[in-house]
């Protein structure tokens, strides 16, 4: 049994606390998706949260025959499309993270602020579709058929939308390049 | 693609994107802290994992009497539930509907249909499944290309949609074309609402 199913286990059994060892395994990872997908670190802790909330109340329904990682990281691609569908409807604005950065724990000493900006930017400019097949491929380092089954969207659809974002980014290289 | 075929540029993004975020120390408790106030989740027993098999379910006389009379996609009224059509055209599209059984425990059984006679498979997916496309299989039944499911839900309101695998290997996400639409989640991906033990807005 993986140390995943063992935990599952015991929260089922009745010991809370051993959720808290499946969400201190994933979280950092969860967050590097959300933040990168939603653009902000304050939708990104509401999908977390959901995130990890309906995996919790759903666990019961776990089955130990498929990875956690992969069947959290279903709930979160939801919860992080729930939430942009919601943001839609309001203006988005890019916020600048230093000052939350600052008061983070030092974990990412050579990343400049600007680097990471530079890089949210760019990625916030991209169509969500888009996005998220490219952070799912090129960052989570997913096979094109994990990506499927995550995402419910068939291999070629999702060949495409990668190519269609390397593209895109290419193109606004081409633009910073020649201003 | 490869990696070693990406544009330099590209490349760079992934990598710098690849990059762990700084995460404030408290988020895990402020998690386990929403966590305490749940109940322990809920494991199914043997008799809802029996009414959670994929199986064939026949359709009620009058669900029969409509599919016959070709008044699929035209809002349907069972018992105390109604969905009425989102205003989509279901012509040469797969057509859908979600019918409310007797209420069962707690939960109210949910019987989806889909018609989609060039489907190879055909599954449910939604917030009560956690939008996974293998939980929840929908059978054909024996006279044709009708698909359909019952699941237990909660009272409430469901997102949800169907996930149609082609023979040819494509796959595609169907909004029910007789029930509401959620509002659009900005991915081009439509879904559905259901109301269990009321109506959909």
């Amino acid at each position: 049994m993986s140390d995943d199913a063992a935990d599952v286990q015991r929260v089922l059994s009745g010991d809370v606390d051993a959720y808290a060892k499946l969400v201190d395994r994933y979280y950092d990872r969860c967050a590097r998706f959300a933040i990168r997908m939603l653009g902000n670190r304050d939708d990104a802790e509401d999908a977390l949260q959901s995130t990890f909330l309906r995996a919790y109340r759903a666990l019961g329904r776990y089955q130990e025959r498929d990875r956690f990682s992969a069947w959290l990281y279903r709930i979160l691609v939801n919860q992080c499309r729930s939430i942009a569908a919601r943001r839609s409807h309001r203006e988005r604005v890019f916020v600048r993270e230093e000052a939350l950065l600052l008061n983070a724990p030092d974990k990412t000493p050579a990343w400049s602020g600007e680097d990471e900006e530079l890089v949210q930017r760019v990625l916030n400019e991209l169509d969500p579709l888009l996005r998220e097949a490219f952070l799912l491929k090129y960052v989570e380092e997913l096979s094109y058929e994990e990506m499927a089954a995550l995402t419910g969207a068939g291999v070629s659809a999702l060949k495409m939308r990668v190519k269609r974002a390397c593209d895109k980014l290419r193109e606004r290289w081409e633009r910073i390049r020649d201003d | 693609m490869t990696d070693r075929e990406l544009d330099p540029y590209v490349e760079w993004i992934a990598r710098e994107a690849k990059r762990a975020v700084a995460i404030d120390p408290m988020a895990v408790e402020r998690v386990m802290a929403r966590i305490r106030l749940e109940p322990l989740p809920r494991t199914h027993s043997p008799r809802w994992r029996w009414i959670l098999q994929p199986r064939a379910l026949p359709i009620s006389p009058l669900v029969g009497a409509a599919l016959a009379a070709g008044l699929v996609g035209i809002g349907i009224l069972l018992g105390h539930f109604q969905i009425d059509r989102g205003g989509q055209s279901s012509t040469g599209g797969p057509t859908a509907f979600a019918v409310q059984q007797p209420p069962l425990a707690h939960d109210t059984l949910i019987k989806f249909v889909l018609v989609a006679p060039h489907a190879a498979t055909v599954s449910v997916v939604g917030d009560f499944n956690n939008w996974d496309a293998q939980a929840t299989p929908m059978t054909r039944t024996p006279t044709g290309g009708t698909w359909s499911v019952a699941i237990p839900l909660r009272a409430g309101r469901h997102v949800y949609a169907f996930v149609v695998n082609g023979a040819n290997g494509t796959t595609q996400w169907v909004a029910d074309p007789t029930a509401p639409l959620a509002p659009e989640d900005g991915l081009g991906a439509p879904n559905s609402v259901v109301l269990v033990g009321g109506s959909a807005s």
